[in-house]
């Protein structure tokens, strides 16, 4: 054959070549470059906006420290020293069903209700899956999934993989942070897809029970809630500031969103239940698994809010609504885990190397085990304190 | 050339009434104009997409790849100047970003069973592939590079001079690149006796 009729024989075949899906990929990509768009970086005079919140910023803080006098505190532990005195030296057992996640330094671990741990390998980023049969675990460039024995089952190369989430309850997909975009995967490793471009580093929260919907904090303080196959985006909402965490209730019906100034609680239609202010230095923050009570973690202490139970029209608590109840004090908190069956909160303490369990519902108890380094270290070099990568699994799955 | 691939790919069912310069469209986008930006983006859609997928030969990342040169257009839109065409700026990033992809794939995959809770539904594109798989099957024959000149010319219709520029090498690479892969496309072709 000669090469000028291979030419034309190529060329022909090639130019009308059809690659898959035209154009439902079309309609997707579409959504993702006008997401893109839309956030492109605004004019300068924008940048006054920040400032001006300011104001309102200040009056949320002071509106706070008047909604929470002492006398509000209905049960309270005050360590003066660091750490709770008569802590147990080895966690014998966890005082709620469901199994804890944690990963570090030491690696990832998971402990079970009676107090065994595993530890998986030297990954850190953790996440259950949804009946916690398997572990999520972002290691630099990787994103993989393990077995309950620390198995790799599969992996996937993207590039500073971050914040790995499964969805619950089927697990079928897995949504993560790759640089600053949002990406999704199958739950078998199949499928990964970019969802979207340009999103702020937060963890992305899908939301229990609707396949396959998910919450990520956008560009310019949007919370955004889409579907993750098809694009299409669900609700959107502006807030104040940058988002620094979002969670979903275990039942879905709520969703979390905490920036430096507030903590937002939505609906899953996207209606503000609640606006509660939050201290500046509020680290974390968690929705118990009904969606009914709000426990805010600052450096100081541990406080539950209990939630309004539909949105409110005037989109904002009024003055006297918010009744926290302060359920712990300590100084270098770090973070918050509810049991599944929401009677429990697990708060971590780097500062005393300790975990600290709290009964929320019914009468109070406190539980604490020191030398938690010790315990979820891999044996060689100093140990360090871990993070706290979930508590599994509420009866919708997840963590 | 260059200016072919502006609006090759009408879509069906989309009423056209008057055609806008790709000009008037750039600037239409920059101005703040989504409408414009997504005329912009259904002209250029399926070439990009087209030849990300025959380079890569995996929707998924062909995909990710055409979507990522537009993410990459848009950040860039304000700087873009808008005498030029839209399309060989594209064409290039994702000819680029499909031959980095291909040659950093390192996704390895060890599932020995899918259960349950693993096991992702896997689902394979509805309308299937509508050319000859004999060709795409060739091409994936053929190394990343050689991959990439032979879609660069004959799905983009690149000159080899501008297939060259695009890629920063030397036009006699593109040559020799050209004709070995064509030499590899006539043996593999003439096995299954297309014509």
């Amino acid at each position: 054959m000669s090469r000028s009729r291979e030419d034309t024989t190529v060329a022909r075949e090639l130019r009308a070549a059809r690659a898959p899906d035209e154009a439902v990929t079309e309609e997707r990509a579409w959504e993702i470059v006008r997401s893109a768009y839309a956030a492109r970086p605004a004019p300068a005079r924008r940048r006054l906006r920040p400032r001006l919140a300011i104001v309102p910023a200040v009056a949320l803080i002071v509106g706070v420290l008047a909604l929470t006098p002492a006398g509000a505190t209905v049960h309270r532990w005050i360590e003066q020293t660091l750490g709770v005195r008569h802590a147990r030296s080895e966690l014998f057992s966890l005082p709620a069903p469901g199994r804890i996640l944690v990963s570090g330094p030491g690696g990832a671990w998971t402990v079970a209700s009676d107090g065994s741990r595993r530890r998986l390998g030297p990954w850190s980023q953790a996440t259950w899956s949804s009946h916690g049969v398997y572990v999520a675990v972002a290691s630099g460039n990787e994103l993989r999934a393990l077995d309950g024995r620390g198995v790799v089952r599969w992996s996937i190369a993207r590039p500073d993989v971050r914040a790995p989430r499964w969805f619950a309850p089927d697990g079928y997909r897995i949504a993560y942070l790759s640089r600053d975009a949002l990406r999704v995967v199958a739950g078998d490793g199949t499928g990964d897809h970019l969802l979207a471009a340009r999103v702020a580093p937060v963890a992305p929260a899908w939301e229990p029970g609707h396949p396959y919907v998910v919450a990520y904090a956008g560009s310019r303080e949007a919370v955004v809630v889409r579907d993750a196959d098809t694009g299409h985006v669900a609700w959107a909402r502006s807030g104040r500031d940058r988002v620094r965490l979002l969670q979903w209730s275990a039942d879905g019906s709520r969703l979390l969103a905490l920036d430096r100034h507030s903590a937002t609680v939505y609906d899953a239609t996207g209606r503000i239940v609640a606006r509660i202010p939050a201290p500046a230095d509020a680290r974390d923050a968690a929705l118990s698994p009904d969606g009914r009570t709000l426990a805010l973690l600052a450096a100081g202490g541990v406080e539950l809010i209990p939630l309004p139970d539909r949105a409110l029209p005037d989109r904002a608590l009024p003055a006297g609504a918010v009744r926290p109840r302060q359920l712990f004090s300590g100084q270098g908190l770090r973070q918050l885990a509810w049991s599944p069956d929401g009677h429990w909160l697990l708060v971590s303490w780097p500062a005393a190397n300790q975990w600290v369990f709290l009964r929320a519902t019914g009468r109070p108890r406190l539980l604490a085990v020191s030398r938690i380094a010790q315990q979820f270290s891999a044996g060689r070099g100093r140990a360090a304190f871990p993070t706290l990568d979930g508590w599994c699994c509420t009866a919708g799955g997840g963590a | 050339m260059a200016q072919e691939l502006v609006g090759e790919l009408p879509l069906t069912g989309r009423p056209t009434v008057r055609r806008r310069s790709e000009a008037s469209l750039i600037r239409g986008a920059q101005a703040g104009s989504e409408a414009d930006l997504g005329e912009l983006f259904h002209r250029h859609w399926r070439r990009a997409y087209r030849t990300a997928f025959l380079i890569v030969h995996d929707h998924a990342a062909a995909e990710d790849i055409a979507q990522e040169a537009f993410v990459a257009a848009i950040r860039s839109l304000d700087r873009f100047d808008r005498r030029r065409p839209l399309g060989p700026w594209l064409g290039r990033i994702v000819a680029n970003r499909a031959i980095d992809w291909t040659r950093s794939r390192t996704a390895r995959r060890e599932v020995d069973r899918e259960p349950p809770e693993l096991a992702g539904p896997v689902e394979e594109p509805a309308g299937g592939l509508d050319y000859s798989d004999v060709v795409v099957e060739a091409l994936a024959g053929l190394t990343p590079e050689h991959r990439a000149v032979v879609v660069m010319r004959y799905v983009l219709e690149y000159t080899p001079g501008e297939i060259a520029r695009a890629l920063r090498l030397p036009r006699g690479t593109v040559n020799s690149r050209l004709r070995r892969a064509l030499d590899t496309l006539d043996k593999r072709l003439a096995e299954v006796d297309l014509r």
